[in-house]
């Protein structure tokens, strides 16, 4: 077998089958459909590869795309942080059921939730209407696309931060009690520092989910050419209109930006175990 | 153990002296009075809405909606799909995860990144990749249009894009608990003269029983239930490539709204069972890292 | 006084951890207390942290009361048991933490971790991470962060807990520089004795929530009061004897050794001696012995470890009535532990199966007056079924001691003698008329009568009651000996008559319930909550009873007569576990319940 030559040996046997299956169903299923794109996205002229890339349509898509998923996550960081420290530190009614709420968005199909959010913050929804009272509109606007993704990535925050929360010990706030730090500064100086890492990976993992997010945003979006179109619904039109090219190039440009940012979060993982755990002696 | 250590932890801290003032005793109900306002309005306001709206025709309304021929059809072909992709996936998951987490190859992270791939990438893009190879101007579009095969707008296509999307899931709740527990007692079985098979059945499934049961509920709720993907591949044809969530699209487009959301209520109550199992699986014990 | 502790509880879930303990620690003192884990000793700590409240009693430092005060305001410095030290923080920062929060200007900051970083010996290493230092380091910073801010008071929580045997052996002596060079008084806690020993200057040791015992650790090993401090500090055997004006006796031969404080008009009665192993002498024949014979007796088992030799010698023929009571083994075997020295090994070689003469060098009586316990009852069988009652077992198991038998078929009659004398406390079940029983076996010589009604549970309270304040001193011995076995309350009650008017009558029921108090607490170490009032004794009594099933009562009385008189209703037929301690009016008592009577005997 030419697999011997490359792994460590082994008593366990299988190697063979199952790395001989994954391999040919990850290529089947993803390098062969990556070199597509890649060829089609490579086999466009640059001129016309930029013109699509920077028309108008697509900056006021990247920035409807990426400025509410920011705004989404920073909400996410703020909600997200507040609840999972309320599941893990206080105990109240109904703590386990929240708990396991808090995967919904995670489990119900994008479709469900776009329009159920739709028809709650439409100007006649249940909430919706109370907003619409003080004149702000969230549904078809730039904030209805914020609020979907913010309910997208709640679960992503919230889940990361849960066990971070959790691992700040104890002691270490009895210690810093007994030193005589109040409660803020015990907060700022010793739980913050500590769940830093988990927070920013919390933040671009909700980012990046938002980003991509199709199915919730279409419907509370007003699907407006240049005020509230999100990048992958121009990919969409480009391919309904059959300019394959095009939704190539705009995939591309996505699907790097996606590298970059699960580049970042290995990064911070990287960077948050080298600085908190045992490496010296 | 560890949750009595906790439930001490918390009694010895609601005693502590100086604790308990106006402030933070304040503080705390308002942390959970805001968590749980903003949990209200943004995951059980739409969940409600779903069956309010679902029902506000009344029960015959609601009951009519399935007599449709056409979201009979979308039902079918959903658990058709799911009944493809989830076995064919749970087959990837199992596979990968006895490969990547028992033994050590060079190449395992850039297999690893791969798996974790289409979680990080826009479903409508997934859906693409598919169009592009196998959409008329594709790859192989000419190839399959001569041999009158037909997988874009067509239910091969919804299989593979539901595939793609979903088959993470198993993997990704696999690897690290096998990683975790161990090789020890699967090179204790090989030793004893097991066989692979009877080691894998006997030995290693009944370990992970827990998280596999996880992974496939995760992966069927997230196939039922995927919309960008499909529906960048489906064609959107009524009756014949429109799956439940995409059929959910054409009811609410169409002004349907009592429709719409009928069908929206099955998805909802099949994401409410995902997460009844999802959490009874935890009560055995088992912990998702 | 820097640290005080008045009375302190603790409750966690119902469970009493912490047990009314009150405590004194000087200016400068190194106290430490040890204890086996799940004793409370930690708990008592983060009390005085303050990182945890108290459910009853006072706690200050320096004479400030800091019972309710937050543990930021109480200016202790605290090490924990895992160091706490801050992982995203360089050692400077750790250690100035304290100061920052002081708003410490930095030259001053500089400066004092500087001194601490000397202190203990981490010269040079401020700018590491806590990750990039040894566990013995991290500890050290650990220490140093606890002094930063010149607390009054230095508490370390099981600082050596995580550290090799070596590294813990260093730390220990840089711990003890530093807390001499300071002078700053200092509470440790800990479960390993040697730590305690060669740290200490008084050891406190904790177990059930209750303080037992308070002393230098020299002290506390020779004249220990009671069971569990004699064989949790170092090995012990334990003996039952029977003391008398001659002095001490073990088994059926009488041998006796002399009581060097014999008092004269004592009437013979068992005692728990303890023999340390080290002070036992093997030899040959009962000629070649130096000191004092106790028993001959054979070698079951010879175990090599180092500088010392462990023997396990079999008590022959003539001792076998000696009850030997140890820790880990339940059979009723009496085996001896004995240790020798290399010299020892040396002049007199031994082999397995070899038979010997045991002598004693030093042994000490405790103070105890529960020596053991003989179930009493008309037949053999209700004998056997009422020795295995779960609340006498546990007791017996809890005290090391034995439970012997005794079948009296008069018992019931209540007529005609009882057989031989009772050994430690008599056991009867309870059953109507089992006041006549208590008197009879009263009479004939037993001085306590436990009353055991069947199922009876563990008790979370004991109330203590005596009819006469002569009885004071007996009673609140036998509860004394009885709570340090037990994780309960102790509640006293006075009660006095409501006849007369109630402005004459408090003043004297209360200078009664602080007799009552400060007798338990100066003589026996015994922490105790008092209550009066008023009314019919028994009618009282079983009131307070009535409150829940979990209690026992202790009744003084001098005169058996009140058996069927005033305590007539409670003894009728009892529900709650009742011990009658009697002492007769008009003699001394025979034990000696007194931390100062517990001499210790010296021969040869």
């Amino acid at each position: 077998m030419p697999a011997e030559r490359f792994r460590q040996p082994s008593v366990l046997p299988g190697f063979g089958l199952t790395f001989g299956f994954t391999t040919f169903f990850l290529s089947a299923l993803v390098l062969l459909p990556l070199a597509a794109l890649a060829l089609m996205a490579g086999s466009m002229h640059w001129s016309d590869f930029v013109r699509v890339v920077l028309s108008a349509r697509a900056l006021g898509s990247y920035r409807l795309s990426f400025g509410a998923s920011f705004l989404a996550a920073t909400t996410n960081l703020a909600f997200g942080f507040v609840i999972a420290w309320t599941l893990v530190r206080y105990q109240f009614p109904g703590r386990k059921a929240v708990d396991a709420l808090i995967d919904m968005p995670f489990a119900l199909p994008t479709a469900v939730s776009g329009i159920a959010l739709t028809s709650v913050f439409a100007a006649n929804g249940w909430i919706g209407r109370y907003l619409a009272a003080f004149g702000i509109q969230v549904a078809y606007t730039w904030i209805g696309v914020t609020v979907a993704l913010t309910l997208i990535g709640m679960p992503f925050m919230v889940r990361t931060l849960q066990p971070a929360i959790a691992e700040v010990q104890r002691d270490l706030e009895d210690a810093a009690e007994t030193l005589g730090a109040g409660r803020l500064y015990v907060f700022r100086r010793i739980v913050l520092p500590t769940v830093l890492p988990a927070m920013l990976t919390g933040f671009t993992l909700a980012f990046a989910r938002a980003v991509g997010e199709y199915g919730s945003v279409i419907f509370i979006a007003g699907n407006l050419p240049m005020k509230t179109e999100i990048t992958p619904l121009l990919i969409v039109i480009h391919l309904q209109e059959f300019d394959y090219r095009g939704a190539a190039a705009l995939g591309s440009v996505m699907l790097v930006i996606s590298f970059v940012v699960l580049l970042t979060i290995n990064l911070i993982h990287s960077w948050g175990r080298r600085r908190l755990v045992a490496t010296a002696h | 153990m560890a949750l009595g250590v906790r439930l001490a932890a918390r009694e010895e801290l609601a005693t502590r002296p100086g604790r308990d003032t106006l402030l933070t005793v304040g503080l705390r109900w308002l942390l959970i009075a805001v968590s749980l306002a903003f949990l209200a309005a943004l995951l059980l306001a739409p969940l409600a809405t779903v069956f309010v709206t679902a029902f506000s025709h009344g029960l015959g309304a609601y009951l009519d909606t399935f007599d449709d021929p056409d979201t009979r059809s979308a039902i079918r072909l959903t658990l058709v799909s799911a009944a493809v992709v989830v076995p064919l996936n749970t087959l990837f998951g199992l596979a990968a995860s006895w490969c990547i987490a028992k033994f050590e190859f060079r190449g395992k992270s850039f297999l690893l990144t791969l798996i974790d791939l289409p979680l990080a990438v826009s479903p409508v893009i997934s859906g693409m990749l598919f169009v592009l190879l196998f959409g008329l101007q594709g790859w192989f579009g000419h190839w399959l249009q001569d041999h009158n095969i037909s997988i874009i707008f067509a239910l091969p296509g919804i299989i593979i894009a539901e595939m793609f999307v979903t088959f993470p899931y198993v993997a990704r709740e696999l690897i690290p608990l096998m990683q975790q527990l161990g090789n020890d007692e699967e090179e204790a079985a090989i030793t004893m003269g097991a066989g692979a098979w009877m080691t894998f059945f006997r030995v290693t499934l009944p370990k992970v029983r827990w998280g596999l049961i996880y992974g496939v509920i995760l992966c069927n709720a997230r196939a039922m239930g995927e919309f960008g993907a499909v529906s960048v591949v489906s064609g959107h044809i009524r009756g014949l490539t429109d799956t439940m969530p995409l059929h959910i699209e054409i009811l609410y487009n169409e002004y349907n709204f009592v429709g719409a959301f009928a069908v929206a209520s099955l998805l909802t109550l099949l994401a409410v069972l995902t997460l009844v199992i999802k959490t009874s699986v935890e009560r055995t014990g088992y912990k998702r890292r | 006084m820097s640290i005080t502790l008045d009375q302190v509880t603790k409750r966690y879930q119902g469970a009493t951890v912490v047990n009314d303990v009150s405590l004194d620690i000087g200016d400068g003192e190194f106290f430490v207390l040890l204890g086996p884990s799940g004793g409370g000793k930690t708990t008592l700590l983060r009390a005085v942290a303050g990182l945890t409240g108290v459910d009853h009693g006072r706690i200050s430092l320096h004479g400030r009361d800091v019972t309710h005060l937050a543990a930021r305001q109480r200016g202790v410095g605290l090490v924990f048991q895992n160091y706490a030290l801050f992982r995203h923080m360089t050692v400077t920062d750790n250690i100035e933490f304290a100061l920052r929060v002081r708003r410490m200007r930095a030259a001053a900051r500089r400066a004092r971790r500087r001194e601490l970083l000397r202190l203990v010996s981490l010269e040079g290493l401020d700018d590491r991470l806590p990750a990039q230092l040894s566990g013995g380091q991290q500890q050290r910073v650990a220490v140093a962060r606890a002094l930063a801010h010149k607390p009054e008071v230095l508490l370390l929580d099981e600082p050596f807990g995580a550290l090799d045997a070596k590294i813990r052996e260093e730390l220990r002596r840089t711990i003890r520089q530093v807390q001499r060079e300071l002078g700053i008084t200092t509470m440790l806690v800990t479960h390993d004795q040697e730590e305690a020993f060669a740290l200490a200057d008084r050891i406190g040791i904790m177990n059930l929530g209750r303080l037992l015992e308070v002393g230098r650790p020299d002290d506390l090993y020779a004249r220990p009061a009671t069971r569990f401090v004699a064989t949790f500090l170092g090995a012990a055997n334990l003996l039952l004897a029977r003391q008398s004006s001659r002095g001490l006796s073990f088994g059926s031969e009488p041998v006796s050794v002399p009581h060097v404080e014999a008092t004269a008009h004592v009437r013979e009665h068992e005692v728990v001696a303890v023999l340390r192993p080290e002070e036992i002498e093997v030899a040959p024949s009962r000629e070649a012995l130096k000191t004092t014979f106790i028993a001959e007796g054979v070698v079951d088992e010879i175990l090599f470890s180092g500088a010392l030799e462990r023997l396990r010698v079999r008590l022959g023929d003539g001792a076998a009535g000696a009850h030997v009571v140890r820790s880990e083994s339940s059979a009723d075997e009496p085996f001896l532990e004995v240790t020798r020295a290399q010299h020892e090994q040396r002049v007199f070689p031994l082999a397995q199966g070899q038979a010997v003469t045991l002598g004693v060098r030093r042994l000490h009586v405790l103070p105890t007056p529960l020596s053991s316990f003989t179930v009493c009852a008309p037949t053999e069988e209700l004998a056997r079924r009422l020795a295995g009652h779960a609340l006498l077992t546990e007791l017996a198991t809890r005290m090391k001691t034995r439970i012997a038998v005794q079948v009296e078929p008069s018992l019931e009659t209540a007529e005609g003698d009882a057989g031989v004398g009772f050994g430690g406390a008599t056991v009867i079940a309870s059953r109507a008329g089992a006041a006549r029983s208590v008197e009879w076996l009263l009479r004939r010589g037993a001085e306590e009568v436990l009353v055991l009604p069947e199922n009876a549970p563990s008790p979370r309270r004991v109330l203590i009651h005596w009819s006469d304040e002569s009885a004071r001193r007996a009673t609140l011995a036998v509860s004394a000996s009885l709570l340090r076995h037990v994780s309960a309350e102790a509640v006293y009650i006075g009660i006095l008559p409501q006849s007369g008017s109630l402005g004459a009558q408090r003043p004297l029921g209360m200078r009664a319930l602080l007799d009552a108090r400060s007798e338990a607490q100066a003589v026996h170490g015994l922490d105790m909550r008092t209550e009066l009032r008023f009314g019919d004794v028994a009618r009282e009594l079983a009131l307070r009873l009535a409150e829940s099933p979990q209690q026992l009562l202790i009744l003084g009385i001098t005169d058996l007569t009140e058996l069927d008189g005033r305590f007539a209703s409670l003894l009728e037929e009892p529900r709650w576990p009742l011990l009658v301690v009697y002492q007769p009016a008009e003699r001394p008592r025979a034990a000696e319940p007194a931390r100062a009577a517990a001499d210790l005997v010296r021969i040869a």
